[in-house]
């Protein structure tokens, strides 16, 4: 079953065209990066624009790319839960006249379903049950995913995402935008240990995130140096602030597979592409006999694959949606 | 030609088919927070009423504001990609063009009015026997007053009030000024596109977007301060 995947909860604009939930045949993406750069964050009205005007070219990308038509599309798979609603609204305006036009079957998903079939869309014997951890600039939450499309939410963040965390501590140090990247790469010159960073809640017995402390301690710590115009050892910040947050993704991730009894881990979202959170997971992975998946780079950050490839799963199970399907920015992961 | 003309920015889906002269439907659906889980729905109810399929249709109009922000992106949205679907001729009308269309044989000289969304601001445009004349107006109301030098009749929703505050700015407009109340018309927009389509003026489907007219306030805010986005 060919499926046209549309997902434009924040923003990226972007489409795809998956095969029986297997087969990438293209996953076209246009990111707003350059608007990001100039206001510092994603304005929600400014994205919506841009999703409006670049829609139709992005979905005509995905089906020129796949050398295919909208006639040869059986489905479509749109993002319509959790997001920015003007965001969202687009990508389900155009799904639903796709749909209406072509006479072929919708399905409205959860973006955060989307992420935990970005790893099950790279890792086809990645096992279910596992437990998920998504990670992103907009969600951090732990996940068990129990069968297949059936979730049960072990904890989230009480505050920022780490994403988020990573974004802001990377403005408060003027690097650039998105903070993800430039922090990691940035890491990779530093001192892991120069600077000991709070690891909140690391000791709690709750699998809910916290890292709004974090941010404020680092920013604590170095705000009079920066008023005072003194040099920062910028890669020494990185490493140290990225090593807490690691820290604890990692060990309340574990704390979750073990009180579930389980030997697998889905690590998910933009924040999953961090070369040191790899790294730990690994080794933690490889000492407790843990097997740690990791999507493609590719699909770690928002893409419209990983929504086709979840809505080809939803559809398999006979789920539908009808023409008035709506978006509901604030909707909890559900099924 | 067989059009069929789409507008969400005014807090109703107005769907409506018109092939150039004659209306074959008009219908206004109010839907001031549900116009993206109507629009498909009212869109196959119109065609089903006119005894129509997708198919008969010719082309599509598309109404692109300015109004309401979050309305209009769904009526562009929905136009485009139903033409680029469908393998449909597409033309953009702006929604003040077919407020001031549909109520063309009632004056000479035409002022449409769209609610801006904050205190008195409004966009207006003024149309002469349908031809557009000076600029888009996007500001308060009352300074629409100056741009008003001879007998005017103002379309539009909530009209009276504006008919109101322009009278309070300038009491002399009183007998100057005659209204209309009116809504988006969907067989305005398709009408419009319909005459636009048979002198061959399409639009690339891809490419439409809606009129603003007026920049998101992040963005105003900010190009102040860092200098202007490109």
């Amino acid at each position: 079953m060919l499926i046209l995947g549309i997902e434009t909860s924040c923003d990226e604009t972007s489409a795809a065209l998956v095969e029986d939930g297997k087969t990438i045949l293209s996953s076209a993406i246009a990111t707003q990066l350059d608007l990001l750069k100039k206001y510092g964050g994603v304005v929600p009205e400014i994205a919506a624009r841009r999703h409006t005007e670049l829609i139709g070219y992005v979905i005509k990308e995905a089906l020129d790319t796949a050398g295919k038509t909208l006639d040869d599309v059986e489905a479509v798979a749109v993002t319509s839960r959790q997001g920015l609603i003007g965001c969202l609204m687009v990508g389900v305006a155009a799904a639903k006249s796709i749909s209406y036009v072509k006479q072929i079957p919708l399905i409205g998903l959860h973006h955060i379903e989307g992420h935990i079939f970005a790893n099950i869309l790279s890792n086809p014997d990645l096992p279910i049950p596992h437990i998920a951890l998504t990670v992103s600039g907009g969600h951090n939450m732990l996940v068990h995913v129990k069968k297949n499309c059936r979730y049960e939410i072990l904890g989230s963040t009480l505050d920022d995402a780490a994403g988020e965390a990573f974004d802001k501590i990377a403005k408060f140090l003027g690097l650039d935008f998105p903070g993800g990247p430039v922090i990691d790469r940035l890491s990779k010159q530093g001192n892991r240990k120069a600077f000991s960073f709070p690891r909140p809640m690391i000791k709690s017995k709750e699998l809910d995130f916290s890292f709004s402390g974090l941010k404020t301690a680092v920013i604590n710590m170095f705000k009079d140096k920066i008023a005072h115009g003194e040099t920062l050892p910028l890669a020494d910040i990185a490493a140290s602030f990225q090593e807490a947050v690691v820290d604890v993704l990692v060990a309340k991730t574990i704390r979750a597979v073990e009180e579930h009894d389980l030997k697998v881990v889905s690590v998910t979202g933009g924040v999953s592409a961090n070369s040191r959170l790899r790294e730990v997971f690994a080794e933690i992975g490889k000492k407790r006999g843990i097997k740690v998946f990791f999507p493609k780079l590719s699909l770690c950050t928002d893409n419209a694959a990983m929504i086709a490839a979840a809505g080809y799963a939803r559809m398999l199970m006979g789920e539908r949606s009808d023409l008035r399907l709506n978006v509901f920015p604030n909707a909890p992961l559900g099924g | 030609m067989i059009v069929m003309g789409i507008d969400t920015s005014g807090y109703v889906n107005a769907v409506g088919i018109g092939d150039g002269s004659r209306v074959l439907a008009d219908v206004s659906f109010p839907a001031r927070t549900d116009s993206l889980e109507q629009i498909v729905d009212n869109i196959d109810t119109v065609l089903k009423s006119a005894n129509l399929s997708l198919k008969e249709l010719e082309g599509i109009g598309v109404g692109l504001g300015p109004g309401s922000w979050t309305g209009i992106k769904v009526g562009v949205t929905v136009g485009k990609m139903l033409a680029f679907s469908a393998n449909k001729p597409v033309a953009g009308i702006p929604t003040l063009e077919a407020l001031a269309y549909a109520v063309r044989d009632k004056a000479p000289l035409i002022c449409s009015i769209i609610y801006a969304g904050i205190r008195d601001t409004v966009y207006a445009s003024f149309y002469r026997s349908g031809v557009k004349e000076g600029d888009y107006f996007a500001g308060d109301v009352k300074d629409l007053a100056r741009l008003i030098k001879e007998p005017v009749t103002l379309v539009g929703s909530e009209i009276n009030r504006y008919y109101e505050l322009l009278v309070k700015e300038n009491a002399s407009l009183e007998n100057t000024i005659t209204t209309i109340e009116s809504l988006p018309s969907g067989a305005a927009v398709a009408c419009l596109a319909a005459a636009r389509l048979e002198q061959g003026q399409r639009d690339e489907p891809l490419s439409l977007t809606p009129l603003y007219l007026k920049e998101s306030t992040a963005k105003v805010f900010v190009n102040k301060y860092k200098g202007e986005i490109k």
